[in-house]
């Protein structure tokens, strides 16, 4: 069986990078508490700068399909491979353009390629690994030459302030968890592409192995749309269930259960730990981590865990462009990568350890890679 | 598991043996500090991981998971009040009978279970006071019996505290205090809030989170004054069966 590579990867952001004082131009003002706990969310992310296709004016720079297109476009640019050699698409996102078809159909569409295979993923952050996974595995056992895995998000259309009625605002402790995902995440798409050989000119990435956990079965939603906190269980909890008073009851809305993420975030170190423990990770022997997280103060959680019992990665071997492309969700690892490659930093033979938490229902996903 | 692997086998029973200079200073040899620091971190890392799924099953525990989906009542709390009590008042016993075990070798742990006996061996009071504060039988749960999960976690901590130098009830010592300071005061506030309590009907949860801050940094230290002996290798197993008995405990409420 074939090893899989990831021979190429790229982006695309739309638009200028936007500024702190400039976000509220695009996701619009809903009031002066907004702002003030907009000001909190900044410092506790420490994003300085992203992008938004979604422009003050409320034209629409990019779908979020028409996004992944262009991400796509951009890793096959930086490969040795043309884009109608593409055989398999794996494209993920947490909301879609439209709640029908699937995902990947619309992608496809937008890059006017085909006929090929799809792998169509709805989760959060962790959808990047679920596709880079099934991308790897029709690469090593279903003989697929050259497949585009994709990540996108269009976060900012669901910021507007016509989702956020004044019950959902009414509730102050909700309130703060509503604004910090209007202020952290943004917009864009980053993509890869896994080959059964690696490239012969240009930097390319064995993939030791992708290994995802899902603690759904022990935890209620932690970050949703659809429903509302309270009804986050119910069988008829959903905004289906009530066309008409849906977008009212603030169902449409998307939160974060921060008291909750603090018991996940513990959840998480212990799968990472026993990784450790099993041998899988060496810290010591990690030259590269890329971790995609939410928050800067979201990670200073766990650093002190990670001390204690020998987990910890060097923070001089952490890269991250979080604080200048924003948090892009699903987007952010392949947004990370395509950075980091295109920074020159690693060096062969290094060993690169990915690691995507999604706070939906508790999942974690890691991926380790070897530098050629 | 094997966090046993990590120590140098020679090394661990040369320090235990009946050789072993007490007034050795244990940081004298850079290659056994070393070794001890690597111990530690291992024994950490295995805590933190019985920590983590143990606190994830917890919450799929039926009194829990009532709690943190709002739907928790007094006779909830009355419930678990009383079940606690009947291990709780076993606390300071088991921590006192490990003190008796432990060598001179080991003053300091011997020291430190001791102390740790002292304050754990009043904490019932306060717990019977946030009982009848609620409209419990003092007298009632005073005669009451262990469910049948107190019973088996009762059994195993007396069971391990009987043997000599039983150093890996550090890991028994780690999964209480971390619901302690890391469960009690969360479920406290949440208690009092859903039921509409007053502070000090809460305050034997509460003044659990409040007691200890520094949980890893001051446990690496017990786990450093331990790392010599080979019983401390049985530090992460042991803390495994205390956090499956704990739940077992929580599981089987009323049920004696």
């Amino acid at each position: 069986m074939p090893d899989a590579y990831i021979t190429a990867a790229g982006a695309h952001l739309p638009g200028p990078p936007v500024g702190n004082a400039e976000m509220a131009r695009h996701i619009g003002f809903l009031d002066g508490r907004s702002e003030a706990l907009g000001r909190l969310a900044l410092r506790q992310n420490r994003i300085t700068s992203r992008h938004y296709a979604l422009s003050p004016d409320n034209s629409v720079s990019a779908s979020n399909a028409e996004m992944a297109a262009l991400a796509v476009a951009d890793a096959v640019a930086k490969s040795e491979r043309a884009l109608k050699e593409i055989d398999l698409l794996a494209a993920c996102t947490t909301q879609g353009d439209l709640l029908v078809p699937g995902h990947a159909s619309q992608v496809q569409a937008a890059l006017g390629i085909g006929p090929l295979e799809l792998v169509s993923v709805q989760s959060v952050c962790a959808g990047a690994l679920i596709a880079a996974k099934a991308a790897a595995l029709q690469v090593m056992a279903d003989g697929k030459r050259a497949a585009a895995v994709v990540g996108s998000e269009f976060s900012s259309r669901w910021f507007r302030p016509g989702f956020y009625p004044e019950t959902a605002l009414a509730d102050q402790g909700h309130r703060a968890a509503l604004e910090f995902l209007r202020w952290t995440l943004s917009d864009g798409a980053g993509a890869i592409l896994i080959e059964p050989r690696p490239n012969e000119r240009r930097q390319s990435f064995k993939i030791e192995w992708i290994k995802l956990v899902s603690l759904a079965h022990a935890f209620p939603p932690c970050m949703a749309a659809g429903t509302v906190p309270a009804r986050r269980t119910e069988r008829d909890g959903g905004w289906s269930h009530r066309p008409d008073t849906a977008l009212a009851d603030g169902a449409l809305v998307l939160w974060q259960d921060m008291v909750l993420l603090k018991r996940i975030i513990r959840a998480w170190v212990g799968e990472y730990l026993k990784l450790v423990d099993a041998g899988h990770i060496v810290p010591e022997r990690v030259d590269w981590l890329l971790c995609h997280y939410s928050a800067e103060n979201l990670r200073q959680e766990i650093v002190s865990i990670l001390r204690a019992t020998g987990g910890m990665i060097a923070e001089e071997k952490w890269f991250t462009n979080l604080h200048s492309k924003g948090n892009t969700g699903a987007a952010a690892l392949f947004v990370m990568l395509d950075e980091f490659v295109v920074r020159g930093l690693v060096r062969p033979g290094q060993q690169v350890l990915c690691i995507v938490p999604e706070s939906g229902r508790a999942m974690i996903g890691f991926m380790m890679l070897r530098a050629l | 598991m094997t966090l046993a692997d990590a120590v140098p086998v020679d090394a661990a029973d040369a320090a235990a043996g009946p050789t072993a200079d007490p007034t050795a200073d244990p940081t004298a040899d850079p290659t056994a500090d070393a070794a001890a620091d690597a111990f530690v971190a291992d024994i950490l890392r295995g805590l933190a991981i019985v920590w983590t799924d143990f606190e994830t099953r917890l919450d799929q525990v039926p009194i829990i998971d009532k709690l943190n989906r709002g739907a928790f009542r007094l006779e909830d709390y009355r419930a678990l009040l009383a079940n606690l009590r009947q291990q709780v008042i076993d606390g300071g016993c088991w921590i006192a009978r490990a003190a008796s075990q432990i060598d001179v070798a080991h003053f300091e742990l011997r020291s430190q279970f001791l102390r740790h006996s002292i304050t754990e061996h009043r904490d019932f009071r306060m717990l019977e006071e946030n009982y009848a504060s609620v409209g419990g039988d003092v007298a009632a749960i005073r005669a009451g019996e262990k469910n049948i999960g107190s019973e088996a976690l009762s059994a195993f901590m007396f069971h391990r505290a009987g043997q000599p130098n039983p150093f890996d009830l550090l890991g028994a010592m780690f999964i209480i205090e971390g619901l302690g300071s890391l469960k009690a005061a969360g479920w406290a506030e949440v208690i009092r809030d859903q039921l509409g309590l007053a502070e000090d009907q809460v305050s034997f949860l509460a003044y659990h989170g409040a007691n200890d801050d520094d949980h890893l940094a001051e446990f690496a230290h017990w786990v450093r004054q331990a790392a010599d002996h080979p019983n401390a290798r049985g530090i992460v197993k042991t803390a495994r069966v205390v956090a499956r008995l704990y739940l077992l405990q929580l599981e089987e409420l009323d049920h004696v």
